[in-house]
């Protein structure tokens, strides 16, 4: 088909246009055309060049069809081969140069391709040249002319020079048949993949190819027919991989490809908001961002640090548990649960907000008789007025270790000095040993006691170097002495008998003495001359006077009488007064004495209770009286009742005064030791409860250490660290710290009294074993 | 138990290096150290030293080892492994000659307790002091007794001499303090406030007489301590009124007395004292008044007798310029002090006070001195109200207290103190004396009944009078070496 299409193309432009050049060099190559055009117009010589090249192109091809198969060239010697009529026909241009026109034979010969030939009746004619269509050489299917003669025998081609046609109506020619000579020599020598059997289209020996001959054998031996069959073929690929470099299709492109894409710009959005919210950070190199992880501390977040411990139920507070409801309550309630007309009466007079019970007992035969609740809405009102108006309120209940409550106390080894050991042991009382006293020097002690006698010590060594007898039958109950350095005065007290006396053993200097002496008899020259106090039939309430030869003559030289035993002398801190307290003596059992007046005075004319002891104030003109319960303050300036302190004992034995003034100690029976603040409170700021026994005396240090002492007929003393700090505001620190053990317990009697030294950290304590102590 | 005898067998040795601070005893250089046995003790060491290739000495000289500052009691081999020591160990053995333990020699029964004892002998300073007066054997001791009276007795415990009772120019209340001034000079104190100078004189040796030459009025509290000087003839006491007086025994240069504090002063004296015998009487060379409590003792600057120093209650040591009558310096410690005595030392004496704080502190009295606490003596359980130094050496001295006992003390025994006892250094007695009268009885509380009040100590023994009412004589050469 194409050549035929070729052909009318060919006829059509070669009639039309003068220039079927054109046509044909179109047809040879249409790129070579389409660029040669425009040249070929003015130079004829180069169309030839060009016209050569084509020649020489096609007579390549055309010998490569020649080489593809041999025999045909040596078969076909009349036939010329296509590349042999060209060649023919170039040579014919050539031949037929000189006799046309060159220039026009020229012409027509190298553009047209064909040859004019005068037919019979003279026309001319065209004779063309034979076509190649220029099938693809590697085109196996076009093997040769194909003889069209059909299926008739070969035979009746026999008789004619050709064998039959081929597809365009041309001749087969027979081919040339060999020489017998040649025949034989083929038949002797038999050529490879000789037959001996002529091909019925170009009636040429049909001699089998190498391969050919492959697949008789392989067929022969079984085998699979042709090695070009490949088992594993390469896979053929639909689709190249092969990108082309220009596009297929030259349609515009569509508008949309030159508009930003809005999908891709909700990406990049979607992208950008991540970045910024960071979800989506920058790369890294994984080794860098490892590290940068490392260095990030892992952080943990504890949720439940601040987590308080809270109640299961905080909102839980279970209601008061009512008391269950009693017989009145009932309907039917027990005769005697009912009111009597008059409670009844009452009960309605009182105001409703003052009755004990909000309801009268009722009683019904039956609980259908029992009426219904008049004070219902009523009662539902002032039960939401409760929960409205007191709510239930959870108690905080303080969960204090009490041990922290416990005041931090100093250790008492940091509160040396104090007494810890008996150093010197008084030997000499018979019985007990009632009293005992440090003259304000500290060199000596005074002791008075049961077999009447008032002795004194030298204070270290335990010597004895003064005593006297005084009563022969009562006992020494109490001695003191007077607390000033200028004079020698001890006051000793036997029976209803208060002596005064100058204990002048050798180390008392004369003047001393003569000093001692005249403070003693001022008072005798007083009592003479002004008729002191007493209305005449009045009993005075002391007798004062000498006591006698004998005594005199040991130092005793005053001896003052009171109406009922003595027991507690206590001197004013100038040396003028002293009290005495005589607790059977009723209305007169306390008195104070006036040493230079030698006046006794009965200050109370009527006490509540019994007087125990009395002591002045160390600094203030104030006056204490301890009665069996309470201790009174009095002034003696204004003469008035200042305090009354309530320590809280049943019975108080003694007390003692903080040389500061503001602090008590008070000592009881029933064993109980108490510290009074006399500014903060009547009741007493401690108690202390150490002694398995009653205490008999309590005393303050009073030469500036911070300590004071209680004994205790367990046979004890007990030494306290008590400081009371200058600050008003600080409490007083009390502090236990020694416990002496030494005194034996005598018929329930231990230690009857005790005396601080007026320096150091020593006191001396009197046992009913009949020794004193001295410890430091 | 076998190991270590075992190790004895095969002759475990120890290096040690012998040294001394004697001179006179000094090893050569090249013979201090020394391969010994372990197993051995004082006594081997001892002889070890005192052999012919050591210090060739002719009469054995017992030896005392100290290491590290405490003796050696036991074996080496034990001190070691008690101190997880290694037997390789060098030891470094000082050794002092060997301590003889004051062993009980004799007691002089009184009437009443004893307060004060002294002795006269050719190494006491009385005995120095009278120089050629005394005639050497002729050794005696003075006591001062509550009872007022003064006795001299002989060494082999015969009561020479008594003195006068108090009609007859005695004392007139208990003796507190006594001293020889000289072989035939006694002086004496006591609670009747007077100092009292006795002429002693022996008619042959057995008999004697103690006559009153002089009585020295000043003080107005109770005379607790008295010291003398022989050779200025100078006295000084402490009493307890607060004063320490000055006195002079002779009756030329002593000032008159101040009429108010002679006895019978006051018109009303209940007591006429007549004496037979009148002694002159006389008044302080200086009364200073210089504490505010009791001064319980004063003595005098072992060199320079211009000074003393003076304890007392009040807590405080001060030495005194006896010449100007002033206070040059004053050491507060924390007791309240009691006794006194001065350790001559090279450079300045070292003070000995005992406290009522139960033991005995060392103060340094030069007003240089860094710390005032040199050291602590801690042992007795009561006051210590006597102390004395040794007559040998001036690092060793006793002391007697009211718990019965008296303690010989080493001063270069020493360790640190516990916690407990506060800083510095502490030392514990050598030798404890108890009162022979106790023997066998069992121990008094706070010294009841046997409370030594005076303790001296001579080359003759330590003399220790106490409230068992006797004189008790120990050995007391060579106890401390």
């Amino acid at each position: 088909m194409a050549p035929r299409m070729v052909d009318k193309k060919r006829k059509a432009p070669a009639a039309a246009t003068p220039e079927p050049q054109s046509d044909d060099e179109f047809q040879d190559g249409v790129f070579e055309g389409a660029l040669s055009q425009s040249e070929s117009d003015d130079e004829d010589f180069e169309i030839a060049v060009s016209d050569d090249d084509d020649e020489s192109e096609s007579d390549g091809e055309g010998s490569g069809d020649d080489n593809g198969d041999e025999d045909d060239g040596f078969l076909s010697d009349d036939i010329p081969s296509d590349d042999e009529a060209i060649s023919k026909g170039m040579k014919d241009v050539e031949i037929t140069e000189p006799g046309v026109d060159p220039k026009v034979e020229e012409k027509e010969d190298e553009n047209l391709g064909y040859k004019t030939e005068k037919d019979a009746n003279g026309g001319i004619r065209y004779v063309y040249e034979e076509i190649d269509p220029v099938y693809d050489s590697d085109d196996s299917d076009a093997q040769g002319p194909e003889n069209t003669i059909g299926d008739i025998p070969l035979s009746f081609y026999d008789s004619y020079p050709h064998i039959g046609y081929d597809i365009n109506g041309k001749k087969i020619m027979r081919p040339a048949a060999g020489d017998a000579l040649q025949n034989l020599l083929d038949s002797i020598e038999v050529p490879k993949g000789w037959t001996g059997l002529t091909d019925i289209n170009t009636g040429n020996p049909l001699n089998l190819t190498d391969e050919e001959l492959e697949l008789v054998r392989r067929v022969q031996m079984g085998l699979v027919p042709g090695d070009l069959h490949d088992p594993y073929p390469d896979t053929v690929e639909y689709f190249t991989g092969i990108e082309e470099k220009m596009p297929l299709s030259s349609a515009p492109e569509p508008k949309r490809r030159f508009l930003p894409s809005k999908n891709e710009a909700k990406q990049i959005m979607k992208l950008v908001r991540a970045i910024r919210e960071g979800r989506i950070l920058p790369y890294k190199p994984p080794e860098e961002r490892q590290r940068e992880e490392e260095e990030q501390e892992e952080v943990h977040f504890d949720l439940w640090q601040n987590e308080e411990a809270q109640e299961p139920n905080p909102m839980h507070i279970p209601a008061p548990k009512l008391p269950p409801p009693g017989y009145d309550l009932s309907y039917n309630p027990p005769q005697e649960y009912l009111p009597t007309k008059e409670e009844r009466e009452e009960w309605e007079k009182t105001d409703p907000e003052e009755r004990e019970k909000e309801y009268v007992p009722q009683k019904y035969d039956a609980l259908r008789k029992v009426p219904a609740w008049d004070d219902l809405v009523k009662s539902r009102f002032e039960r939401c007025m409760d929960l409205y108006l007191a709510p239930r309120v959870r108690k905080n209940r303080l969960n204090i270790d009490p041990n922290s409550l416990l005041p931090k106390l100093p250790s008492p080894s940091e509160l040396k000095p104090f007494p810890t050991v008996t150093q010197t042991i008084f030997r000499g009382h018979v019985g007990r040993v009632r009293s005992v006293a440090i003259d304000p020097s500290g060199t000596t002690v005074a002791s008075g006691g049961d077999d009447g006698t008032v002795r004194v010590w030298e204070l270290l060594t335990g010597r004895q170097i003064w005593s006297v007898k005084l009563s022969s039958d009562e006992p020494v109950n109490a001695v003191r002495w007077r607390p000033t350095k200028d004079s020698f005065i001890l006051a000793a007290a036997a029976g209803e008998d208060v002596f005064l006396m100058i204990p002048s053993h050798a180390s008392v200097t004369p003047t001393l003495d003569q000093a001692s002496r005249d403070i003693l008899a001022a008072g005798f020259g007083y009592a003479t001359n002004g008729q002191q106090h007493g209305e005449p039939g009045k009993e005075p309430a002391a007798k004062w006077a000498r006591p006698g030869a004998r005594l005199e003559d040991e130092g005793v030289l005053i001896r003052i009488t009171v109406r009922s035993q003595v027991k507690v002398i206590n001197w004013h801190r100038r040396g003028d007064h002293f009290t005495t307290v005589s607790p059977s003596g009723q209305r007169s059992s306390v008195a104070i004495h006036t040493l230079s007046k030698h006046m006794t005075q009965i200050p109370f004319r009527k006490l509540s209770g019994l007087a125990q002891t009395a002591a002045f104030h160390p600094l203030r003109p104030l006056f204490f009286v301890a009665t069996q319960r309470t201790i009174r303050c009095y002034d003696l300036q204004k003469l008035e009742l200042v305090k009354v302190c309530q320590p809280g004992a049943k019975w108080i034995s003694s007390f003692d005064i903080h040389p500061g003034g503001d602090n008590l100690i008070v000592g009881s029976y029933d064993k109980r030791l108490l510290w009074h603040d006399l500014d903060l409170s009547t009741r007493p700021y401690k108690t202390m409860r150490f002694h398995s026994e009653a205490i008999r005396t309590v005393r303050y240090h009073r030469g500036g250490l911070p300590l004071f002492a209680d004994a205790s007929d367990d046979g004890t003393v007990q030494i306290f660290h008590g400081k009371v700090p200058s600050d008003q505001l600080e409490n007083p620190t009390i502090v236990p710290v020694k416990m002496l053990k030494g005194h034996k317990v005598v018929n329930k009697l231990g230690v009857l009294d005790l005396d601080w030294h007026p320096r150091e950290p020593w006191c001396v304590s009197a046992g009913a074993d009949g020794t004193i102590r001295l410890w430091m | 138990m076998e190991q270590p005898s075992s190790i004895a067998e095969h002759g475990a040795q120890v290096k040690v290096t012998f040294t001394t601070t004697e001179e006179d005893i000094q090893l050569p250089e090249s013979k201090r150290q020394l391969l010994v046995p372990a197993d051995i003790r004082r006594y081997g060491l001892s002889r070890i030293l005192n052999s012919e290739t050591m210090l060739d000495t002719g009469a054995a000289i017992p030896f005392d080892f100290l290491v590290n500052g405490s003796f050696l009691r036991t074996s080496l081999e034990d001190y070691l492994q008690g101190n997880g020591l290694s037997l390789e160990t060098n030891l470094t053995l000082q050794y002092v000659r060997s301590l003889i333990p004051p062993t009980f020699e004799a007691s002089f029964e009184h009437d009443d307790w004893v307060s004060a004892v002294d002795v006269l002998s050719a190494t006491s300073a009385a005995g120095r002091w009278s120089a050629d007066r005394f005639q050497h054997g002729q050794d005696r001791i003075l006591s001062g007794s509550y009872d007022g009276l003064l006795r001299i007795w002989n060494a082999s415990g015969q009561v020479i001499a008594t003195s006068p009772s108090s009609g007859h120019g005695g004392h007139s209340a208990s003796i507190k303090a006594a001293r020889f001034l000289s072989s035939s000079q006694v002086a004496s104190a006591g609670m009747d406030r007077t100092v009292k100078v006795w002429k002693y004189t022996e008619s042959d040796h057995f008999t004697g007489e103690l006559k009153p030459t002089l009585e020295l009025y000043g003080h107005t509290g109770s005379i607790d301590s008295l010291e003398v000087d022989g050779a200025s003839k100078r006295i000084l006491t402490a009493s307890a009124d607060g004063s320490v007086g000055f006195w002079t025994t002779s009756k030329a240069s002593a000032p008159e007395v101040d009429a108010s504090l002679l006895p019978g002063a006051s018109s009303t004296k209940r007591r006429k004292i007549s004496s037979s015998v009148t002694a002159a009487q006389r008044g302080p060379l200086a009364m200073l008044v210089v504490h505010n409590a009791p001064a319980t003792a004063a003595v005098f600057d072992p060199k320079d007798r211009t000074v003393a120093y003076s304890v007392s209650q009040d807590h405080t040591v001060r030495t005194l310029d006896l010449t100007t009558g002033l206070v040059v310096s004053t050491l507060t410690t924390s007791h309240p002090l009691l006794s006194l005595c001065a350790i001559p030392r090279a450079s300045a004496p070292l003070l000995a006070a005992g406290t009522s704080a139960r033991h005995v502190t060392l103060i340094d009295p030069r007003a240089s001195a860094t710390t005032t606490s040199v050291m602590t003596l801690r042992g007795h359980t009561n006051k210590v109200v006597s102390l004395a130094a040794s007559p040998d050496n001036d690092y060793s001295l006793v002391s007697g207290a009211h718990d019965g006992t008296c303690m010989i003390w080493d001063l270069r025994s020493v360790r640190p103190a516990t916690k407990d006892e506060g800083l510095g250094s502490v030392s514990e007695p050598a030798y404890i004396i108890e009162r022979e009268s106790r023997q066998g009885k069992k121990k008094a509380v706070a010294g009841d009944g046997c409370k030594v009040f005076s303790v001296v100590w001579d080359k003759l023994g330590i003399f220790s009078g106490g409230e068992d009412k006797k004189i008790q004589i120990n050995k007391g050469r060579d106890v401390v070496a």
